[in-house]
């Protein structure tokens, strides 16, 4: 079944690629037209962005050495460094009510079923599904999906689940006690083994106890922006092979925490 | 001087009903617009099956569902269901369809494409927690709106073409 659904998605993924191609072009003819002023003032501000993140990476570079170190002491294995591969979203699924994305590559890029994506702000969803030139990625707020979390701030675990709304997960089943207040960020814990931990899923917007009820009522706000993001991350675990992706941008992921 | 009969001018058409299915608004026009998208695959199919009863049957429109159902990455069959359904109304029917106004064409079409969507809303819900909402009222109310301008364009590509 999962294989005739592929070939069926392989044959009729072009269509989606043909719905994206006037933004495409819009993209291209507006990179041609615009003006010299304009670019140079991306370009400084895209400097000034590098120099910012380089005075990070530097500091994130000896944290990790430091944190390899004391993590031998402990005894315990270092964490995988992460290979990521850039994708295009060329297309939403319309059907209401359901988030998922189509990206540009599939099997031919190596992309299997079950990848974490992320964008530049934090998780976006997992891949669902595999074609030979695109695949679909289901989104955090999708109903259908929860990723399992813990909070930055103290290690409170929880499963965030989506609820169908743009911009809002909920955390299921918090105990009214659980030290969980507005503000603080969530990130995926690695339980459950789908997602690599420690990439930021949220943000928390609210905190409601009823009297009434057993749980507190938690809204998170994701930190990736899903419904304006064009390039997304998905995340290879460490064991594949750069050669066998064809030279596409593979690069060791850096994540940089603000 | 016209071999396929029109043939291509048909996949053409509802490969352009399509492309409209998956087509997304740029991100500057309101939300709620994309709750209005009517059911285009739908009515181009219900077009063409009232005008060539004879081409096209419900093996045919059953595999265009399976293809929609890849397309929109839901249950394997359920638009092939869908879409044998509606062709099925408008076979059975065609000559009467035919000699109605184009009011009482908006009616049928309106309360097919209703039922069409409240049936998808059902299964989807069995399938992976959807609700009824009333989206299904908004895609069949604007399925039956734009039914005339659509009807009276093919109308016009359908005699330029020669389909027959």
């Amino acid at each position: 079944m999962k294989t005739t659904r592929a070939s069926l998605e392989t044959v009729v993924s072009p269509i989606y690629l043909i719905a994206q191609s006037p933004y495409l072009l819009a993209d291209q003819v507006g990179d041609q037209v615009s003006s010299h002023s304009s670019l140079l003032e991306e370009n400084h501000e895209l400097e000034r962005q590098i120099q910012e993140l380089a005075h990070v990476s530097q500091q994130f570079i000896a944290l990790k050495a430091e944190n390899d170190r004391l993590r031998e002491l402990l005894g315990s294995q270092a964490r995988l460094p992460h290979e990521v591969l850039i994708v295009e979203v060329v297309g939403i699924v319309p059907t209401p009510g359901s988030f998922e994305l189509i990206v540009d590559k599939g099997s031919d890029a190596g992309i299997t079923e079950g990848q974490a994506v992320l964008d530049a702000g934090g998780l976006v969803g997992q891949v669902v599904s595999v074609a030979a030139f695109t695949s679909r990625v289901l989104v955090l707020t999708d109903p259908n999906h929860a990723v399992p979390v813990q909070i930055n701030r103290n290690g409170v675990r929880s499963i965030a689940g989506g609820a169908g709304e743009l911009n809002e997960l909920h955390l299921e089943s918090v105990p009214v006690s659980a030290d969980i207040v507005e503000g603080d960020l969530l990130e995926t814990s690695g339980l459950g083994g789908r997602f690599p931990s420690g990439y930021p899923v949220g943000r928390v917007s609210s905190v409601v106890v009823e009297p009434t009820s057993a749980y507190a009522q938690v809204i998170v706000t994701p930190t990736a922006a899903l419904d304006r993001t064009r390039h997304v991350l998905v995340i290879f675990e460490a064991s594949i092979n750069a050669s066998s992706v064809n030279g596409l941008e593979i690069g060791e992921l850096e994540r940089i925490q603000p | 001087m016209n071999p396929l009969r029109g043939g291509w001018v048909v996949l053409m058409s509802l490969l352009v009903a399509m492309l409209l299915a998956v087509f997304h608004l740029p991100e500057s026009w309101p939300d709620w617009l994309g709750w209005w998208r009517p059911s285009w695959m739908l009515l181009v199919l219900f077009f063409w099956v009232m005008e060539l009863p004879e081409r096209i049957g419900l093996v045919a429109s059953w595999v265009l569902g399976v293809l929609v159902d890849a397309l929109l990455s839901q249950p394997l069959g359920l638009n092939g269901f869908l879409f044998a359904a509606t062709t099925y109304i408008a076979w059975r029917f065609f000559e009467r369809l035919r000699m109605y106004s184009i009011v009482q064409q908006c009616g049928v079409i309106f309360l097919t494409i209703l039922a069409a969507e409240i049936a998808r809303s059902l299964v989807m819900d069995l399938d992976r927690n959807y609700a009824l909402s009333w989206t299904v009222l908004f895609i069949a109310l604007a399925s039956a709106l734009i039914w005339p301008l659509l009807y009276v364009f093919l109308l016009r590509i359908k005699l330029l073409a020669r389909v027959e």
